[in-house]
Formats: structure tokens, sequence, C-alpha cells
């Protein structure tokens, strides 16, 4: 290997996992080892680093004819009760590095969040910053590497990618809908009907049910990884862990463990440019959850299973970019945060199925700052049931890059909400989905 | 005595003086570039890693080949760079074949070896002198530009 290009990609490498330098759009990264080591014999005792995004978004959905009243696809979360506003999405601060430099085989890794969002945002109101991540990483055994503590579990690379490296607004649907959870109620509570206007001003009308922050794609746990060099670039990362299915809260109500499992090769370009490569990779999670979906008074919840897997392949060959990604679920299903019991009409989302995928493109403009985005999604959810929705979404973004560490991104996304079944309580479900329209939004973001 | 003895003694004694004082540069390290650098690395902070290999390689580039010798002296936490398992270890090798030096400094390599309780394992293109501080001072002796990124 010439020397420019092993200089190249060990300045890439070096500035990636010094501080996710991630810029823009970002496909290709082992965010596995970029989020859970540092550099050998080049890291500091304690790196400072963090993410802001502050935007604002307007939804053109129209009422439910029949009462004038909103459904939750209608609103802008986390809040739920406004159709235009701005909001700071994410404000986090971390801390990472190794806290004895001249011993490079234990790492460490926290970050805070204080932006509003799922994950400090419940129906119980907004609370304060919260604790996101909160790990430490052994080195011990080569090509076993340990993190134990509060972090991303290996998965879905939506999922696992950086704040900076986000290029949309909102998650795909497939995505917001199988993959961050949402955590039942500990007892039974009832869906939550849509909200006139008055209803959703006035205070008490939540239309989140759900008292639990998000998953954010976290869980507290132990995990084993390594990343092997393969030869002629190419590389293979592969990930377990044992989580105890809470999200970022540290509790394991029902003694129950998942398990995740992580695999992917990856064929290094960066020699081509920035971030250049191509990515494959498979994951499944597998748990359960404790749910009551009985509608009484009586606390009775029982087990259900959650499974989660999915593959994908990320290819980045400025100025040209590609991901691809399905994801399918069995078990419980989010029937959206207005049913924190997981009941739709007629379907019990805890036994129910769904699977989905996104196709996302980009197109770095040669010579140019600038960036034009695509994302297709889709998602089916309650597969075969008397209530089987299908959620699409076409998103168009320009994305302006100031600088490797701060963009603004405009998005108009283009939605398609139905239900799909010949049914009477489909029928029903339509008469507010119907209404769902478009949405567009500006968004600044920065690291440091 | 003839002033020719005394002028033959002076001399000898002079280069004998010298000798002692400042430790010659090893056959392998003889150069006849006409430009000598000695960059020095002592920093914690890993960009300074990144940067002291760029002016290496930019002095390699800046030059006709064989016309320059660069030689990186990395001591206290700079010494880093020259762990074995350092992240930059492939382009520090891609560098020695190119034909820049790189000097471990002993002493920090003992203080090292102290704190840890093991002695950290060193870059195989690494060669260890007495002194980082001293090797630089010998080299800017020898003509060689100081450099500290």
């Amino acid at each position: 290997m010439g020397d420019k290009k092993l200089f190249k990609r060990t300045l890439i490498s070096a500035a990636l996992a010094l501080g996710f330098t991630v810029t823009n759009t970002a496909s290709a990264y082992d965010w596995l080892m970029m989020q859970g080591t540092e550099p050998a014999a080049a890291s500091v005792p304690a790196h400072v680093f963090g993410f802001v995004q502050a935007g604002f978004m307007k939804d053109y959905s129209s009422a439910n004819a029949t009462g004038n009243v909103y459904v939750p696809p209608k609103l802008l979360g986390p809040n739920l009760d406004a159709q235009s506003g701005f909001n700071i999405s994410h404000a986090q601060v971390g801390v990472r590095g190794t806290g004895f430099p001249l011993d490079d085989h234990i790492n460490y890794f926290v970050l805070m969040e204080a932006g509003n969002t799922g994950l400090n945002n419940t129906s119980t109101g907004k609370s304060g910053p919260v604790m996101t991540d909160a790990s430490v990483t052994l080195n011990y055994i080569k090509g076993a590497r340990v993190r134990v503590g509060l972090f991303k579990t290996p998965g879905s690379d939506e999922g696992m990618q950086s704040t900076i490296a986000t290029t949309y607004m909102d998650f795909s649907e497939v995505t917001n809908q199988l993959l961050l959870e949402r955590f039942p109620n500990a007892v039974y509570t009832g869906n939550i009907l849509p909200q006139t206007q008055a209803q959703l001003q006035a205070s008490g009308q939540p239309l989140n049910g759900f008292a639990k922050p998000v998953g954010g794609f976290r869980d507290s746990g132990v995990q084993v990884f390594d990343s092997f060099d393969m030869g002629k670039d190419w590389s293979l990362t592969y990930a377990a862990m044992i989580g105890q299915g809470s999200g970022i809260e540290l509790n394991n109500l029902d003694g129950k463990y998942d398990t995740y499992l992580y695999l992917a090769t990856e064929k290094n370009l960066a020699s081509t440019g920035p971030a250049n490569g191509l990515k494959f990779y498979v994951w499944s999670q597998s748990g359960q959850r404790l749910a009551d979906v009985t509608n009484d008074t009586v606390a009775n919840p029982q087990l259900y299973k959650r499974d989660r897997s999915g593959f994908g392949v990320d290819y980045m060959a400025r100025p040209y970019r590609v991901s691809f990604e399905y994801i399918s679920a069995d078990g419980m299903i989010f029937e959206g945060p207005d049913k924190p019991s997981y009941t739709f009409v007629s379907t019990n989302g805890s036994t129910a199925k769904a699977n989905g995928w996104y196709l996302d493109g980009g197109w770095y403009v040669p010579n140019t700052k600038w960036e034009l985005d695509a994302r297709y999604d889709t998602v089916d959810l309650n597969t075969g049931a008397t209530d089987e929705h299908t959620f699409t979404k076409t998103t168009l973004g320009v994305q302006y890059n100031f600088n490797p560490k701060a963009h603004v991104t405009l998005n108009y996304e283009l939605r398609d909400f139905k239900c799909t079944a010949s049914t009477t309580a489909c029928t029903n479900a339509n008469k507010n989905l119907s209404g769902v329209g478009n949405k567009i939004g500006m968004q600044v973001t920065t690291a440091f | 005595m003839p002033n020719i003895f005394r002028s033959i003694i002076f001399v000898m004694t002079s280069l004998f003086m010298m000798s002692v004082a400042t430790p010659a540069l090893s056959a392998g390290e003889t150069t006849f570039a006409d430009y000598k650098y000695v960059l020095q690395i002592s920093d914690m902070d890993p960009s300074k890693q990144v940067l002291v290999l760029n002016n290496a390689a930019n002095l390699l580039d800046a030059y006709p080949p064989g016309a320059v010798t660069v030689e990186i002296v990395a001591y206290g936490p700079g010494l880093r760079l020259l762990f074995a398992n350092n992240i930059h270890a492939k382009r520090i090798d891609s560098l020695s074949q190119s034909g820049v030096r790189f000097s471990a400094c002993n002493n920090t390599l003992q203080g090292m070896t102290k704190q840890l309780g093991y002695k950290p394992k060193l870059n195989p293109d690494a060669v260890v002198v007495p002194g980082g501080v001293v090797r630089i001072g010998d080299l800017e002796r020898k003509g060689y530009v100081y450099i500290r990124p």
C-alpha cells in the first residue's frame, strides 16, 4: 500500500475514532468499533464531545372531518400537541477516552441527552437530562473485547449511526415503528382517543400514553465484539450481547435477558474518499417483554416475545452513496403512542408481526458543499391481521455542509399511511389516516 | 616540544573530547543528505501524532529522493507514537521504509515501564536511544534542523 493511500486511511480512521468526526451522511462506517473502542496508543484521558440539533417542522395533515380530531401521525413528536414548531431534537454532551493513556486495555464512553426527545419526554411529562450511554470496554482478549454498561446495541445501521451522521430529521418508518422501542406501562392503560385542537392545547390530554422513555436503540448489558483485518482492505466485525431489554432504564423487571447478534463485513475504500466503503451486515435481537394487554383493573402482565432481525448494505463512493436495509419483527409491535398497551382496535400488537425496508441514496454535488438525498421506506404492521397497516414515506432532502462538523438539512416528507385490510377496523382507522399529509422541516446539526 | 607535535596532540585531544561529548551517529545513521530534519513528538495530544507523521511525509515529498534525512524523536507522552500497537503503526512502517528514522527515548521507556509494571512493546522500526532530548541536541549539533510540530 502506498504511503499516501495509507496516510489517508490512517488519518480518516484516527479522526473518526477520536471524536465522531463523521462528516454529514455516513455510509459504511463501523459504528460498533467507533463507539466501543479508542484508537490504540493515540487516545486521551478525556475527550469531550457532543451534538446539538435544532430545527423547525411543519405537518400539513388535516384533522378527521368527523369530530375534527387529530391522531399522533398528524402531530409533531415528542410533544404530540402541535403541527408546527421549533424543537431541540438533540443536545448531547459526552466524554470518552482512556483513563490511563499508557494502558490501552480499558476505555470508557459516557453520553448525556438534554434535548427534547422521546428519551426524556413521556406521558408523565418532560424530565431533565438523561444518561443514554455509560460503558467501559475491556480490551484484554484479542478478538474478544468486552463492553459493559449502557450503550447502543448491535443492530440496524440506522439505529447505530451517530447523530452527526443523520441525513434526515425523522427516522424511516420501519425503524421508528419496529426498532425505536416503546415499553408498555406496568398495568393496562387504555387507548387515548384522537384529540381536538382544544383538547391538545389543554393540559392533561397527551397523545403519548407511554410512561417510560423510548429505548433509543440502547440497552444495558455486556457485549463481546471485535473487528478483524481480512486482507485486501476487507474487515470482519462481530458482536454478541446479552442485555436486560430495558432501553436506557436500568432495570430487569421481567427477569429475562435479550440476546443480540451482529455480523458485518466491510470493504474499506477510504483511499478513494472519506468514508468510502462497502458494508454488508446482518443482525438479530431476541427477547421477551412484560405487557398487560387485558382491559381490566387487575395487574396481570404476561411475557411476550420480541424478536427483531435484519440485513442491509451500505455503499459509499463519492459523490454517490446508497443504503438498503430490510427488517422483520415478531412480537411487541408498536401500535402508536396513543396505544400504550400495544392494543389496536382488534389486534394485540404484543403477538403481531411486521416487516419493512428502506432504500436511501445520496449525491454529493461535486465541488460544492451541497448534498441531495432521497429515501423511500415502508413498513407493514400487524401483518395478516384485521387491521394490517402500511406506512410508506418518501423523504427528499437537501443538505448544505458548512464544514465537516456542521450542516443544515431541509427535508420534505411525502407520506401515505393506511390500513390495508378490508375490515371495519380498517375503515374506521382510515378515517383518521386518510388525512395524514406531508411534512417539511429544516434542521441545523453541529458536533464538537 | 615542537609546535607540530603540540598541534597534533591538541587536534587528537579535541577529537577525543568531541567523540566523548557527542555520540557519533552509527554507520547506518550516517547521512550525506543535503537537508536534515529532526522532528520532536512529546505531546499527549493524538493529533500531534498525525501532524508529526504528516511533517515527515511532506519533507520526503519536498526534496528529491536521497536529498533529505528525517528523524522523529519520541519521548514523554509522545513515545506512545512508537508503541507497537499504535494506530499509525502501518504508516510508521511505510515511512521507515522510505528512510524516516524513529528514535524512542529510553528514559521515558524506563519510566513507563515502572508505571505499567511491564515494558511496553515498541514498534520494530523504533531505535531506542538513551535520551530523547539528548538525541535531539546531538542531531542539532550535526546540522539537523529542529522542528516541533
